[in-house]
């Protein structure tokens, strides 16, 4: 059977996890440490892909990435291609779970002692040195977990990756919906081994991510 | 270190890009009335034509809706003409390609699993059939024509509260196989499979399923997308179509 779904959803949902950390840490950096005004707002922004139904998120994606959408024909006149391409799969799996690295994030970079930070700062540290010598080390547990917390939920993602990437057998189609599709076509043990797959590899990045963190510290 | 971890990042997203276009398949969006068809058909042609052919099931409306905003089909083979002429309107496909390619008819499926047994629809109105699924009529034509044939029959109001809507026509029938609901409205196409027993159900309660294939104006080989369809309803695509029940271009 074709194992390739399993090979495309660790593919998108590593991409989707480095990018989701480009993003999320300095979002929830300035959230932890700045006020600004809107600073509510654009936290409960943040939440908003938790909330809403994957499936609206995921028609609104469309619209904006798609063919006629005002990004995908910006893109589209650079000869980039987003919609239903395995990086418009990497798109919904961010979109889907930056909020679990941010929140996360945020709460550990607020439990660290700004006392400490403002140490390093008479000692002349800049600002982007104190982030990675004080702030994300203290902060590192919460860091991790929100990591594997946004990586399993991209690797899970359903309805996102369905409205913009489609399920396009050999290109789009990730290990959920090509569980989904097998369902359907009532192919149940290309279902079960897909299913298997996804439990047994998840179960055991988990873990070993867990005993990773707890070891370093 | 880290800013390899970056770089690497940055180019594992650039390169497939970079790389240029891969020798892609032929892509055909098909309703999912053609599964067991497709499947067969497909082999033949990628002999024939010395091409891969990759195939993406679906609804209908969600298939048209998909390359409304830009999916990589060549091909679309629709379940009725609606969707198409609506594409064509919308200059996405290419009009002069549209090919009647069959007539569908719908059954009545039932699961021998369940032990439950009709020989006409109005044996759905039945206390023992507590559900009985269709694809969703707002996007699948087989759901549309299921709805139709009810109504006609005067049963849709008294139905309502037992129909299930499966998101194609295959997701409808697996709800019957699985014995999740007792009976089913579906395709005739794809309803002979082992378990289920089909009943006709007279085509005149509903409107005919005209279904209707185009290439789509952005395919990079159009000629590869007509030829499949002309493959299709030609000599070799014809008596697999009509195993599968479809009725063909100037037989009805």
């Amino acid at each position: 059977m074709d194992l390739y779904p399993v090979w495309l959803s660790f593919q998108v949902a590593t991409t989707a996890t480095g990018l989701t950390l480009l993003a999320g840490l300095p979002l929830a950096w300035v959230l932890a440490r700045r006020r600004f005004a809107g600073h509510d707002l654009l936290e409960s922004a943040v939440m908003l892909p938790l909330v809403l139904p994957p499936t609206v998120l995921g028609y609104y994606l469309l619209l904006l990435i798609g063919s006629r959408g005002p990004v995908g024909r910006a893109l589209g006149a650079l000869g980039i291609e987003l919609a239903f391409t395995w990086r418009a799969a990497v798109l919904a799996a961010c979109v889907g779970s930056i909020a679990l690295l941010v929140k996360a994030a945020q709460a550990g970079f607020e439990s660290v002692d700004q006392r400490l930070e403002q140490a390093a700062r008479t000692l002349g540290r800049s600002e982007w040195n104190i982030f990675w010598s004080v702030t994300l080390p203290l902060a590192w547990r919460a860091v991790v977990a929100g990591t594997t917390l946004a990586f399993a939920r991209a690797l899970g993602d359903f309805g996102i990756t369905l409205m913009v990437a489609g399920s396009i057998p050999g290109m789009t189609q990730t290990m959920p919906l090509a569980i989904y599709d097998r369902v359907q076509a009532n192919q149940m043990h290309d279902a079960n081994v897909l299913a298997l797959i996804a439990v047994v590899s998840v179960t055991a990045l988990l873990m070993g991510l867990g005993r990773l963190a707890r070891v370093r510290f | 270190m880290r800013r390899i971890a970056l770089a690497l990042l940055l180019v594992a997203w650039v390169a497939p890009a970079a790389a240029g276009p891969a020798p892609q398949p032929l892509l055909i969006y098909g309703a999912a009335d053609l599964a067991f068809a497709l499947k067969e058909i497909v082999p033949l042609f990628e002999k024939a034509a010395g091409a891969r052919v990759a195939v993406v099931l679906g609804s209908t409306g969600t298939l048209a809706k998909q390359i409304e905003n830009g999916a990589p089909a060549d091909v679309f083979f629709a379940a009725d003409e609606r969707f198409v002429d609506d594409l064509r309107a919308r200059g996405i496909v290419i009009a002069e390609s549209r090919t009647l390619y069959a007539q569908g008819r719908i059954v009545l499926a039932t699961s021998v699993k369940t032990g439950v047994s009709v020989t006409g629809l109005g044996d759905l109105a039945r206390s023992e059939i507590r559900r009985v699924a269709i694809a969703n009529p707002a996007h699948a034509p087989y759901g549309r024509a299921a709805r139709q044939a009810l109504e006609a029959a005067g049963l849709w109001e008294r139905l309502r509260p037992k129909l299930v809507y499966g998101e194609n026509i295959r997701h409808a029938l697996q709800f019957v196989e699985t014995g999740a609901v007792e009976a089913g409205l579906v395709a005739q196409s794809i309803a002979d499979v082992p378990g289920i027993r089909a009943v006709p159900i007279d085509p005149a309660l509903h409107q005919a399923l005209n279904q209707y294939a185009v290439v789509v104006k952005r395919s990079a080989r159009p000629e590869l997308g007509l030829a499949f369809i002309h493959f299709l309803i030609g000599p070799e695509g014809r008596p697999i179509m009509r195993r599968y029940g479809f009725r063909l271009p100037g037989e009805f």
